[in-house]
């Protein structure tokens, strides 16, 4: 019998940071960053395991702003042009550190990975990311899910059922656009249940989502089976409840696999270390120094005296971590499987996807790693949490409490001094799209695109990584000029619409640069009964 | 254009850089950290009390709470400086209200809730045309019971230029509604009434003692203990009720 079932959770996002009024733009860097660091080479994770017919299976959640800006043509023609500046800088940094029997080798590695990105971006999969998973998902290896619209932290606006509506019907919508079939798994952003949301969900088809340990033992009743089994609602929705010790394992900042000496360090950079008139034109402007993706060292430990990095070294440490995430695993599930009612433990392991070869250089190493030793190891097996719950569809009825995986466990994250003043102007368009829905339920022509890109504003605005952002002190203007764009678009629509004149030229630009959701309907902002 | 310099947690703050910032911009950045520095102070000191109070937010923040979100952060990282906007025409300055009467309640946690009011420019006015205006107050009144008049609530006194407050309450899993009151000589007018909240519970709904051992085994296997959230057998709930008027 098996001991033990492992289902491995990465939640892919990044906000909506498309800016075409711009030439290049610096926050567009994360979508690039991203699919240099984290998608491209989890790809080629996915097509190694695949090759050498290694068992592994995935549950991916793909954000509906994400899934907007791999497929959008306008970045994916920037993602190329800035492909192309990281690959000439990887080959002065050849040349840069040729004869240097450390470093040389180094720079090799970084023209490896770029060069190797281009091919497979412009050629292997040309330009489509989302074809590359859809491709998986339909082997029945990926087990995608969407998410919130934007991501918002859905717990804020329980008490517009309108909105969190909006921001599950416009994921639902864009995921069957890209995939073609409607989704089962719903990511909640940041974890952020509330009781109540399992309904909203099961009205569009969707049967599971994760929720925080704390939020699933703090439920009413009582989990009997602590985190290894999800909890159904009474509706029937499933919640998988997040797995502490597995978590950690990657998570923890200081005790966590990525925290190890012999890793990359994530901070010294290039962009930072090398003289401006030869990094600048690779960073911002030619003169604000970024981060070039481009490192030397490892993390070595605390103090500023950094050794060389050493991939032979790290990858060393990969597979130990893999060892130990797969030997621990068995522990745990041993340990809880003396008190189940007879089925194998389930420890779900929910990360987010980004920090996997972006923040934890050798983190889709890892993740190869884990499925390759657990192949053929007795008692533990990977598993989808959509596959699990047709295994197991009977589980102990419970309802989650609200709670979150921020700080503290709730939405203090989303909800503290450098960021309440966001929900003053939220609410507010929230209750202006319903009077507006409500006073225009059936419109067509500019008027229905009008409204429509009313609703649009209304969901950015709604996007949790502002807040975030705005608290954690990183791009802080940049975040609020979004909050503010958003609430000023709208505002200009409803007085547009008071005043029964539509600006169909400003409206054009409008809907070309938050080209988001396409197929929204504004009419789900009317008033829910 | 680089409207405001602030740092990220990524870029190692340090002299150079806050060199490079004029005396007004370190002021400024002192006054959004909340250093309350005295006026003309020399630069060399500016830039001390700043590398003291970065570092100091910087320990609070790695020490506190879960990781998750501080790990979130990499992935927003990219550059030397906070915000590089140059290129960004300046935000547009959006109204901070919509000129009506309103009050809004959030529940932020089982003890927290993010309250937000409004009083539209006609009211205030009728209000203070009142020589027996006294104050506004928010009515923090616990649900169910809430009839209007007599149920369990606290008043909380705010005034004539805030717009919000954290508002402590006193209980878990309870209802609250909050209504913003003008006092008027000896009488409250309502103003307005926020949408019913509820507060999460902060502790488990069953007791240890009432699981059987094996559920009480796998919640602790579940890391329980690292999440606090078992009623400790001197928990009373007479600490909060004293809050209340009833």
């Amino acid at each position: 019998m098996e001991s033990g079932l492992v289902a491995l959770v990465l939640n892919s996002h990044l906000p909506f940071v498309r800016q075409p009024d711009y030439p290049r733009f610096l926050e567009e860097r994360w979508l690039f960053e991203s699919i240099s660091e984290t998608y491209l080479p989890l790809l080629r994770v996915f097509a190694r395991l695949e090759a050498d017919k290694v068992p592994w299976k995935i549950s991916l959640a793909l954000s509906p702003t994400l899934e907007a800006m791999l497929g959008d043509s306008l970045l994916r023609s920037r993602y190329v042009s800035w492909l192309s500046s990281q690959l000439e800088l990887a080959e002065k940094e050849k040349a840069r550190c040729s004869g240097n029997p450390v470093f040389a080798p180094l720079s090799e590695v970084y023209y490896e990975l770029y060069r190797k990105n281009y091919e497979d971006f412009t050629v292997l999969y040309g330009g489509n990311i989302l074809g590359a998973l859809d491709f998986y998902y339909k082997k029945g290896r990926i087990d995608l899910m969407t998410s919130g619209a934007t991501n918002a932290f859905m717990p804020i606006y329980r008490n517009y059922p309108e909105a969190t509506t909006a921001q599950v019907e416009a994921a639902v919508v864009s995921f069957r656009a890209a995939f073609g079939r409607s989704p089962s798994g719903f990511w909640m952003p940041q974890l952020g249940w509330y009781p109540g949301v399992e309904e909203t969900l099961s009205a569009y088809g969707l049967q599971y989502s994760v929720v925080s340990t704390r939020g699933a033992l703090l439920g009413d009743p009582t989990p009997r089976q602590g985190s290894y089994a999800p909890v159904s609602c009474p509706n029937g929705f499933t919640t998988f409840i997040r797995d502490v010790a597995a978590t950690d394992a990657v998570w923890s900042e200081t005790k966590g696999y990525p925290a190890d000496p012999a890793y990359r360090d994530f901070y010294r950079d290039i962009g930072f270390d090398l003289p401006l008139e030869y990094v600048g034109p690779y960073i911002e402007q030619n003169q604000i120094r970024t981060f070039t993706g481009f490192k030397y060292w490892a993390i070595t430990g605390k103090g500023d005296q950094k050794i060389p990095y050493s991939p032979d070294a790290a990858r060393g440490r990969v597979a130990e971590h893999a060892e130990r995430f797969i030997r621990d695993r068995i522990g745990q599930a041993t340990a809880a499987a003396a008190h189940m009612d007879g089925r194998p433990p389930l420890m779900v392991a929910p990360y987010d996807a980004e920090l996997f070869g972006h923040w934890w250089f050798e983190g889709p190493q890892w993740i190869e790693s884990i499925f390759r030793k657990a192949q053929g190891v007795d008692g533990l097996r990977f598993i989808t949490l959509s596959e699990y719950r047709r295994s197991y569809p009977d589980n102990f009825e419970s309802v989650p409490e609200y709670a979150s995986w921020g700080d503290g466990g709730y939405g203090g994250v989303w909800m503290e001094k450098s960021n309440d003043w966001v929900y003053r102007h939220v609410f507010k368009m929230i209750e202006r799209m319903i009077e507006l829905a409500e006073r225009f339920p059936n419109e067509s022509g500019l008027r229905e695109r009008v409204l429509n890109q009313a609703a649009r504003e209304v969901l950015l605005a709604q996007a949790s990584d502002w807040p975030f952002l705005l608290r954690a002190g990183k791009s802080g203007s940049f975040a609020r000029k979004q909050i503010e764009d958003a609430v000023t678009n709208f505002n200009r629509i409803y007085e547009m619409l008071c005043a029964n004149t539509v600006g169909t030229e400003w409206l054009t630009r409008l809907e070309k640069r938050n080209n988001i959701f396409p197929n929204i309907n504004y009419r789900v902002f009317r008033r829910k009964r | 254009m680089t409207r405001r310099r602030d740092f990220s947690d990524d870029a190692p703050v340090n002299v150079e850089r806050l060199n490079g910032l004029s005396i007004e911009a370190l002021y400024a950045l002192a006054d959004k950290m909340g250093l309350d520095l005295p006026p003309a102070l020399e630069r060399v000191f500016v830039v001390e009390a700043l590398l003291e109070a970065i570092e100091e937010d910087s320990a609070e923040r790695k020490s506190a709470g879960d990781a998750a979100v501080h790990i979130e952060e990499k992935k927003y990282s990219g550059s030397e400086l906070d915000e590089i906007d140059a290129s960004i025409d300046a935000a547009p300055c959006i109204e901070c209200r919509y000129n009506e009467t309103v009050v809004q309640v959030i529940a932020r946690d089982p003890e927290w809730a993010f309250v937000f009011w409004d009083v539209k420019d006609e009211d205030f006015d009728e209000l203070h045309a009142s020589d027996a205006y006294s104050h506004l107050f928010l009515r923090v009144i616990k649900e169910p019971g809430y009839d209007g008049k007599t149920s369990a609530s606290f008043e909380v006194v705010v005034g004539d230029e805030d717009d919000h407050w954290y508002l402590h309450l006193p209980e878990e899993d309870r209802a609250y509604r909050v209504d913003l009151y003008a006092k008027i000589g000896a009488k409250a007018r309502l103003l307005a009434h926020s949408p019913v909240i509820r507060t999460p519970r902060a502790l488990m709904s069953d007791s240890l003692a009432d699981l059987d051992p094996d559920a009480a085994e796998l919640a602790a296997l579940s890391g329980l203990a690292s999440l606090k959230i078992v009623p400790a057998p001197e928990h009373h709930p007479s600490r909060i009720l004293g809050a209340f008027d009833d």
